[in-house]
């Protein structure tokens, strides 16, 4: 019987399956708008009743998904502003460190790879990443949802250039996702064929020692720690 | 043998111009016909004339090729039985069919057009073949291309009469490249402003010239029109809505709701619908409460360049260079990882 600990709560748990399944239903009624003259595209078009059922489905998708990062925007800087974040997903210049001293690991140069606290560089990366695209694909949104409101105050330029960047960023966020965290959710050999911990929010403590060595040692100093 | 069946076959065939069954020549009709007081008072109190002008009919299309009886069938005794027309149209109504033992194709044509549903609803004054081609005095409806249309303007005054005004119209008689009424309409199966599926070609109808590089070049226009339509929110729309569904069903701009319809002007005249200074009452029509601002959240058919939309251009350029940028270095990490994982092994 190994040692389980509690990495991610209920919240951090729901929010991941709401945003993976937000994602997915944005992505599969985004990514063939801006397709739309491929044949692939045509044929989901058709498939999912239509341009304008699908943009329906796109635009409520979307709404959702502003609802959701702005009540997860609003509990961090609640938690934070109270003072009980830990602040561990914080970027620091560790994680430059971190990054560089495991790439050269990689590569051979280097003895070990770095060790990382509750979160690494990568995971730190791609919550960020999410965030500031949300940020992106959601202001961008509003603003091709609402353009006559838009236009009253800004420039009309604005709009056709947030077409452009709403579309980009929808599409690497796609490409991240369906390479990056594919890989290290599932196809990574260290986790493969899939890594449970969002959807259970634990992690054995062997995985505690392999993957976040300094977390280990600071919950050592403030709990017993039964080693097997 | 097969050579033998073959003579056989074409010997036993008969001569390729077979005399025509005897009936009755041109000049036994006009013996009557060429009376240029010839009439008869219908039941309506309306006259029909009986004068047949031989020359006009000579000179007709039909002229050397067909003679009375080929179209007047039933025309087969003398003096000719009662004919039961009440009044001129009832003849004409009744005559008009007589054109599709020839022209077959071009009848089944108009039974999808507009004329022929409003035939179809008892509109007796709906137009039949004759009441475009004529009857005894055919000529080609096309020389020049102006008469077309100029057939149209006889029952279509109006329309014709704004359209004669358009960057179109007014070179209607300068020019073969400009569209006439049956370019865009069609001329057999005629389509009514309210076909649905027709207005939908709209983008095609107009791109048949719109998009030629070689004539729009002659009046040094861009045919990148229908490419940054298609590009942007209503062309996108229009491309992919089916030709089944209603057009309320979903409101899209087309090429004639920017540009107008019969009254298409220049895009640098005054009258223009899509002159700057003009816009907002366009965009309006659709987009209720657009400001001054609004109109520029179309490119006005350019395509993003520094010059014509730098913001777009930019946040295009940015993209293309950060999306293979991050995938090539997210890949490179990804595969280092595995061959490390795979070297440990």
């Amino acid at each position: 019987m190994s040692t389980y600990f509690t990495r991610f709560t209920v919240r951090q748990r729901t929010e991941h399956v709401l945003v993976m399944s937000l994602f997915i239903l944005l992505s599969v009624t985004g990514l063939p708008q801006k397709y739309f003259e491929a044949p692939w595209a045509r044929w989901m078009i058709d498939v999912l009743g239509g341009i304008d059922r699908i943009r329906w489905f796109h635009r409520a998708a979307g709404l959702s998904f502003t609802a959701m990062t702005a009540f997860h925007l609003m509990f961090a800087i609640g938690s934070v502003a109270s003072g009980r974040s830990p602040l561990s997903i914080v970027p620091n210049r560790k994680d430059f460190t971190d990054a560089i001293q495991t790439l050269q690991y990689y590569l051979g140069r280097a003895e070990a790879p770095a060790q990382f606290d509750r979160f690494d560089y990568r995971q730190k990366f791609e919550y960020w990443g999410l965030v500031l695209g949300a940020v992106v694909v959601i202001s961008t949104g509003l603003i091709l949802y609402f353009p006559i409101l838009f236009t009253r105050l800004f420039p009309g330029e604005l709009v056709p250039a947030a077409k452009v960047a709403h579309s980009n960023e929808g599409l690497m966020a796609f490409l991240v996702v369906i390479l990056w965290h594919i890989y290290n959710a599932h196809l990574n050999p260290d986790v493969f064929p899939f890594d449970k911990t969002i959807f259970t929010g634990k992690i054995s403590l062997e995985r505690m020692h392999h993957e976040h060595p300094l977390e280990l040692a600071r919950l050592k100093q403030i709990q017993d720690i039964e080693e097997p | 043998m097969l050579l033998t069946f073959f003579l056989t076959t074409l010997l036993s065939m008969p001569p390729s111009q077979a005399t025509p069954p005897a009936s009755p020549d041109v000049d036994t009709c006009l013996g009557c016909h060429s009376d240029r007081s010839m009439a008869v008072t219908l039941p309506s109190g309306e006259t029909r004339a009986l004068y047949v002008d031989l020359d006009a009919f000579r000179k007709s299309v039909h002229g050397n090729k067909l003679s009375c009886t080929d179209c007047h069938q039933d025309m087969t005794s003398v003096p000719h039985d009662a004919r039961p027309f009440t009044t001129k149209r009832d003849f004409t109504l009744a005559y008009y069919e007589q054109c599709k033992r020839c022209h077959f194709a071009n009848y089944t044509k108009t039974l999808d057009s507009v004329h022929f549903k409003a035939l179809e609803r008892r509109d007796r004054m709906a137009p039949t073949c004759v009441d475009c081609h004529g009857a005894h005095d055919i000529a080609p409806p096309h020389r020049p291309k102006a008469r077309l249309s100029q057939t149209c303007a006889h029952c279509h005054e109006g329309v014709f009469a704004v359209y004669a005004k358009s960057v179109h119209g007014r070179f209607l008689e300068k020019s073969d490249d400009v569209p006439g009424c049956t370019d865009c309409h069609r001329s057999h199966d005629v389509a009514g402003p309210r076909d649905v599926n027709w207005q939908k070609r709209t983008p095609e109808l107009c791109s048949a010239c719109h998009a030629d590089k070689a004539l729009m070049k002659k009046y040094g226009l861009s045919t990148a029109v229908t490419q940054t339509y298609v590009a942007d929110f209503h062309g996108m729309t229009a491309s992919l809505q089916g030709a089944g569904t209603p057009r309320e069903s979903s409101v899209v701009a087309l090429c004639t709701d920017c540009h107008g319809v019969h009254d298409i002007a220049k895009v640098n005249e005054p009258g223009s619908r899509v002159l700057r200074a003009n816009l907002v009452k366009t965009c309006s029509r659709c987009h209720e409460g657009a400001s001054e601002n609004f109109p520029a959240a179309w490119m006005s058919h350019y395509e993003p360049s520094w010059e014509k939309a730098p913001l777009v251009y930019g946040v295009q350029l940015f993209y293309d260079i950060l999306i293979p940028f991050m995938m090539a270095g997210l890949l490179l990490q990804i595969l280092l990882h595995f061959w490390r994982v795979v070297v440990n092994r």
